[in-house]
């Protein structure tokens, strides 16, 4: 309960220093939909050449792109940590992080959310609506719960993967290029894995598995059963990657050095 | 009364890599790494009653600041114990915090963009202050700090000055029982110093806050604190009053006489523990062995003989009396 009201008193000043600061806010928003935009257009263009993608038509690709959306979109509101090296180990605000009496990591999560990221998460559903009925596809009342579980195990792959990442600058404080590559290997999650050779769908699926944020979930809403079992896997990857990010986290700080003054 | 802070046989370790030289080094370095361990702060024991103010001094480097973070639980140490309020500072770091308050004299508690009470409203609620308390406490603070008309600013238009005000409001938000202050007046102009200076001695007195301050300006540490732990590669040299270090350490005196014609050492009184030195022909500096009796029999002596323009007693600073420790070692005493 406490942790509910901290984060809604931390909201709240982010929503204020972002009103003195509205043309940036909408600049973000905006230059996020032009990204969206091209990464279907480039959907687009490859169904121009082809009709199946490993026996995927254009719709549910965009479907999976539409779905792909939504846990992403609240990975990147709230998980920006991916200079969480250079920020808070290298210039030493981990050392303030650390005299307040709340989890540092939920701490890091308050002071680096980006509130307007979740507007991806209204593009995903236009995607997936559109998407969705052209396919002509239905859905049960439970399934907006299963959307739910499937989007929040989505985010929390990507969290725990981040988090994960992230931990590493607790043991060595040297800077590496990790963390960009791991966004274009997110992208990868995008796509039908089939398309993929075996080695990578095993990575996507077991050691980085993104594929979880978006083409297992988004299988179960397009009813290919085939996926099912990877599908209702999702939540529960998504609470074994966060778990073991935290557990990585906790025994990090441990070995926190701090920054010489 | 109750032991504050505890510590005994504390170290901290670093293991730093050296990197051997040119390409075929790299190569070896890949497999086998030189590696050497520093100790930071190398066995130290101390201990700080509730309502103490104590200066921790100490070179760049000597350990201080590794000190101040593993009393506050930012690091683990490498081996000792550390008890402050009573509890294990990097164990129970989240209720432990609760009890303390840290400024780093170098780093920003508050939040750049909002406004400082902003600021202070979003620790007020992480440190889950009742308003009353707030009010009641803040008050005092707000108004003997004198940061009122800053409340409403954003942090990155104020001035250092004023920005370490609000730093040290901030960190009082609680009303915690122990204070610790890295570097708190750095880079400060005199007035705000003695503003903040006043400003502790009052809390003292008040709430019986025990603060442990690191300074690299003596005359903090000369203003607020009588207890002064003076620290040298890791290892602690003197702990005790900061007026008996000045007693021991001093070795001498020194009076500088301006006379009104040149004068000759002949002209000058002699005695064992008396030695002159010539500045120029005006200018003589006498260095005496002895106590305050010893400097006025000297003065009235050398005055009788001779008219004087200007009599200096030079009194050694307690900066001049740390450099001397660091040079030569403590003396014994």
């Amino acid at each position: 309960m406490f942790y509910v009201s901290i984060f809604f008193q931390y909201a709240s000043q982010y929503l204020k220093t972002r009103l003195t600061y509205r043309v940036d806010t909408i600049v973000e928003i905006f230059s996020d939909l032009l990204f969206q935009a091209v990464n279907l257009i480039f959907i687009l263009v490859v169904f121009g050449h082809t009709s199946l993608l490993s026996g995927w038509n254009r719709e549910e690709i965009i479907f999976i792109y539409g779905f792909f959306l939504v846990p992403y979109a609240i990975f990147s509101s709230f998980f920006n940590i991916w200079d969480f090296n250079d920020r808070y180990i290298v210039k030493g605000e981990m050392d303030r992080v650390l005299t307040r009496p709340i989890h540092s990591l939920f701490q890091i999560i308050m002071e680096r959310m980006e509130l307007e990221s979740l507007f991806g998460v209204i593009t995903g559903i236009v995607i997936m609506y559109y998407a969705g009925s052209t396919l002509g596809l239905t859905f049960a009342w439970y399934d907006t719960f299963i959307f739910v579980a499937m989007v929040l195990g989505g985010a929390f792959i990507y969290a725990g993967i981040f988090i994960s990442l992230a931990s590493i600058g607790f043991w060595s404080d040297s800077r590496t290029d990790i963390m960009p590559m791991m966004y274009n290997i997110g992208n990868y999650g995008r796509y039908p894995v089939d398309i993929y050779h075996r080695v990578i769908r095993f990575v996507l699926t077991w050691i980085l598995p993104f594929a979880f944020v978006g083409v297992y979930p988004a299988a179960y809403f397009l009813k290919r059963e085939e996926w099912y079992f990877y599908a209702f896997l999702t939540p529960v990857m998504g609470i074994v990657f966060l778990s073991l990010a935290i557990f990585l986290w906790n025994s990090g700080v441990k070995k926190y050095r701090g920054a010489g003054n | 009364m109750m032991n504050v802070i505890e510590v005994s046989n504390l170290r901290k370790d670093f293991i730093s890599y050296s990197s051997r030289s040119g390409l075929s080094g790299a190569f070896r370095d890949l497999f086998t790494r030189n590696y050497k361990v520093l100790s930071a702060v190398d066995d130290i024991s101390l201990s700080v009653k509730q309502g103490e103010m104590v200066g921790y001094i100490g070179e760049n480097g000597a350990g201080k600041s590794t000190t101040i973070k593993m009393l506050t639980g930012i690091l683990t140490p490498t081996s000792g114990t550390v008890r402050v309020n009573g509890m294990d500072p990097h164990k129970q770091r989240e209720q432990f915090v609760q009890t303390i308050g840290v400024v780093f004299g170098q780093r920003s508690q508050l939040w750049w963009d909002i406004a400082v009470q902003e600021s202070f409203r979003l620790l007020k609620k992480v440190y889950r202050v009742s308003d009353a308390d707030y009010n009641d406490h803040m008050g005092y603070v707000i108004e003997t700090l004198e940061i009122g008309p800053l409340l409403d600013k954003p942090v990155r238009k104020l001035s250092l000055g004023q920005r370490m005000r609000c730093e040290l409001a901030a960190a009082l938000i609680h009303n915690p029982p122990l204070l610790f202050l890295d570097e708190p007046t750095i880079g400060l102009d005199v007035l705000v110093k003695l503003k903040i200076r006043k400003f502790l001695k009052e809390l003292n007195e008040q709430y019986k806050t025990t603060v442990l301050l690191t300074t690299h300006d003596l005359t903090d540490i000369e203003a607020l604190c009588e207890r002064v732990v003076l620290l040298d590669e890791g290892k602690i040299v003197y702990d005790g009053k900061l007026a008996s270090l000045q007693e021991n350490s001093v070795e001498g005196k020194q009076v500088e006489f301006q006379f009104l014609a040149n004068v000759t050492e002949v002209q000058l009184p002699h005695r064992r523990e008396v030695s002159w030195e010539k500045k120029d022909g005006q200018t003589w500096i006498a260095t005496v062995d002895g106590d305050e009796r010893a400097v006025s029999r000297l003065i009235s002596e050398v005055v009788q003989r001779n008219p004087i323009k200007n009599v200096r007693i030079n009194e050694i600073s307690t900066e001049e009396i740390i450099r001397k420790i660091y040079e030569e070692g403590m003396a014994t005493s």
